[in-house]
């Protein structure tokens, strides 16, 4: 044997290969470390990777939330990094597609080896990707911090492959039911995507009315990548039809301005409630813009759940040292991702949440050490307890709950931006 | 160009014929490819549901609606496949792939009901649509509707292309049929007027003397009966019969 793999691997190589032997190393399913530290980690980098939109009817929705997350990661760097390591995003374009997110995950994982999966958007695009991540079980590969409330990764058999920081789409969506239900509004209707996303938060609405023996009204759905310049007139008369007391809205931002405002023009003027994904501000420069231009108001009776604290209050630490931050990075987009008529939001719910998103991901780089290993991320996320990052919440994560957050915020629009809700009883019916 | 009218006859019968080929093979063609067609995509159909309701049950029992609606998004991308609905034992719907939304005819029917049915929706279209039980119904059913659509459509295109092909050989046979009858009922025609001429030769000729000729040389059967007409012509004068 020693003689036919001299023959096959000549001078050093055989030492290679019979230390590989012997380690146990090798195989298809185990990564190639290839030297001292693990796969997307070198003495002078870690590398991490994104899939999002870019482009597209959601783009804002990628590029505010790897903003976000650069101006904390920039801030890491430019002190030195963790453990002398600067944190590198690399990031693709999806297009809020799943076939191309799961494209992208592969070549991170195959191509650029990221030590690890972070800022996902979407759940149409994470749930064809946790499959994947399962496939890949052996490599420990985890994907940190995606940009959606679902809960196919809160749950088994992808609880583990996930760390969340964010509160679910149940939470909010129980959450504004329960609000609309406290000042009268029992018919409740949905308005939602039709995809995995508008079912996530159909199901956390339908829940919700349930523990209150309630069933939704009526219901419109509409096709993933609705632009603002399309009608949604027949989805407004659906809703109109059933006579709602308020609309939960569960979708991105140009669709669900383009429903606010067809609903607006045909009478329907009741409340409606957007989820945190939406994409607050995007959507609410739409309707600015639509309220110039017709000379209506479209902004009226807008609720918003958010999982993170307004930006408008720099009285919460983390929000202080965000916009600090914002202001002095000024984050572009990815290189080779941006589109030329896209204007970054200064500051944004969702950009926020990528700030925060960074500055846990970079606790967890710096408890795992000078030496991190993908196999024991799991440890080092279940061993966070009562950190905080700046919200005035602690947060927390177990072996057994893969979610650090719990936070619903709620904000409606007044004089052309959001601001918290200070008293629901202003839509009583 | 004056067209004989042996030529018109000929072309009439061909036009018939060709008008009863095309009607009866198109006949037979929708029969053929809508009954082949709306079996196949029933069978795929049904396969489609039973696979979803296989896959589902788990899905379902852990209330994971978001992973269920992933499920069958992906099954609408196959042809045919207009819409895939799943509900529960009671009949509600758990997830759907309808925008803008679950069309009226469907939330009044009768959806824990397992059987193929028609469906026409106003504003969607014509549909059959196949059912499959999960966990033999007591965790609820899988509907999916086929396009009746694209199967008119698919009849419309071999019908098309049949149309097509025969109308081409239509023309190339007419075409054909101008170049044979005509080299038969020009000679004839030649024929008649040398007989005219013989039998009034006063009249005004509508044949010149190299087309006599020409026509009194042709070794066929018109050729033999000009030189029959001339014969009988030169006798009458001889024996000065006449009319």
């Amino acid at each position: 044997m020693t003689r036919f793999l001299r023959m096959a691997v000549p001078g050093p190589g055989l030492a290679l290969v019979l230390s590989s032997l012997l380690l146990g190393a090798g195989t298809s399913d185990q990564p190639a470390t290839g030297g001292q530290f693990a796969e997307g980690v070198t003495d002078r980098q870690i590398v991490v990777g994104m899939s999002a939109p870019f482009k597209g009817a959601s783009r804002s929705l990628g590029i505010e939330l790897y903003r976000g997350s650069m101006a904390y990661l920039s801030e890491v760097n430019r002190a030195g990094g963790i453990h002398g390591r600067t944190i590198e995003l690399k990031a693709y374009n999806d297009g809020y597609q799943p076939d191309q997110a799961i494209k992208n995950t592969l070549k991170l994982m195959q191509e650029d080896k990221v030590f690890l999966l972070f800022d996902y958007v979407g759940t149409p695009t994470v749930t064809r990707v946790l499959p994947l991540l399962k496939k890949y079980d052996k490599l420990h590969f985890r994907l940190f911090f995606p940009f959606t409330g679902a809960q196919p990764q809160r749950e088994p058999p992808y609880d583990r492959l996930a760390v969340n920081l964010r509160a679910s789409y149940r939470q909010e969506t129980a959450g504004l039911v329960d609000n609309f239900l406290a000042i009268g509004r029992s018919r409740i209707a949905v308005f939602y995507q039709a995809d995995a996303y508008g079912r996530s938060g159909w199901v956390g609405v339908r829940e919700a009315l349930a523990s209150h023996n309630l069933k939704i009204v009526g219901e419109a759905t509409y096709t993933r990548g609705t632009k603002y310049t399309e009608s949604l007139d027949r989805q407004v008369a659906m809703l109109q039809e059933v006579k709602p007391d308020a609309i939960i809205s569960v979708g991105a931002y140009a669709a669900c301005a383009a429903f606010i405002r067809d609903a607006r023009k045909a009478g329907l003027t009741v409340p409606i409630a957007n989820v945190s994904f939406v994409g607050s501000e995007s959507m609410l420069e739409l309707l600015v813009a639509a309220n110039k231009a017709d000379g209506r108001e479209y902004t009226g009776n807008l609720v918003n759940s958010q999982v993170v604290p307004s930006y408008e209050n720099p009285n919460v630490p983390v929000v202080k040292e965000y916009l600090a931050l914002m202001d002095k990075h000024q984050p572009s987009t990815p290189a080779g991702l941006a589109d030329a008529d896209y204007k970054p939001l200064r500051y944004s719910f969702v950009s926020l949440e990528g700030f925060l998103n960074a500055k846990l991901l970079v606790e967890v780089l710096k408890r795992m050490g000078a030496h991190p290993e993908r196999a024991k991320i799991a440890d080092t996320v279940a061993g966070i307890e009562g950190f905080e990052l700046g919200m005035g919440r602690p947060i927390s994560f177990t072996a057994q709950r893969n979610q650090g957050s719990d936070a619903i915020y709620y904000t409606t629009v007044e004089d052309g931006r959001f601001v918290p809700i200070r008293d629901w009883k202003a839509w009583r019916k | 160009m004056r067209v004989a009218k042996l030529f018109r006859k000929t072309m009439f019968g061909i036009f018939l014929l060709f008008g009863l080929i095309a009607l009866s093979t198109s006949a037979l063609c929708v029969y053929t490819v809508d009954r082949q067609l709306s079996q196949e995509y029933e069978a795929n159909s049904r396969a489609i549901a039973q696979t979803i309701a296989n896959s589902s049950m788990d899905i379902i029992l852990n209330r994971d609606m978001s992973t269920l609606q992933s499920l069958i998004d992906q099954f609408k991308e196959i042809q045919g496949i207009k819409y895939l609905y799943i509900v529960d034992e009671n009949g509600d719907i758990l997830a759907h792939t309808f925008v803008p939304g679950v069309p009226k005819e469907i939330l009044a029917s009768d959806r824990v009901k397992l059987a193929t049915v028609d469906r026409k929706l106003p504003g969607f279209g014509e549909f059959v649509e196949v059912s499959s039980p999960i966990l033999d119904g007591i965790a609820g059913s899988v509907h999916v509707g086929m396009d009746k659509g694209l199967i008119a459509l698919k009849i419309q295109t071999a019908i098309g292309q049949q149309v097509y092909l025969i109308s081409t050989i239509f023309l190339v046979s007419i075409f054909g049929s101008f170049l044979l009858v005509n080299l038969a009922a020009k000679p004839l025609g030649r024929l008649g007027g040398y007989a005219t001429q013989l039998a009034a030769p006063a009249a005004p000729a509508t044949i010149t003397p190299e087309e006599v000729k020409a026509l009194l040389e042709r070794s066929d059967e018109v050729g033999q009966l000009a030189r029959v007409l001339r014969h009988l012509s030169a006798r009458d004068v001889t024996t000065g019969t006449a009319e």
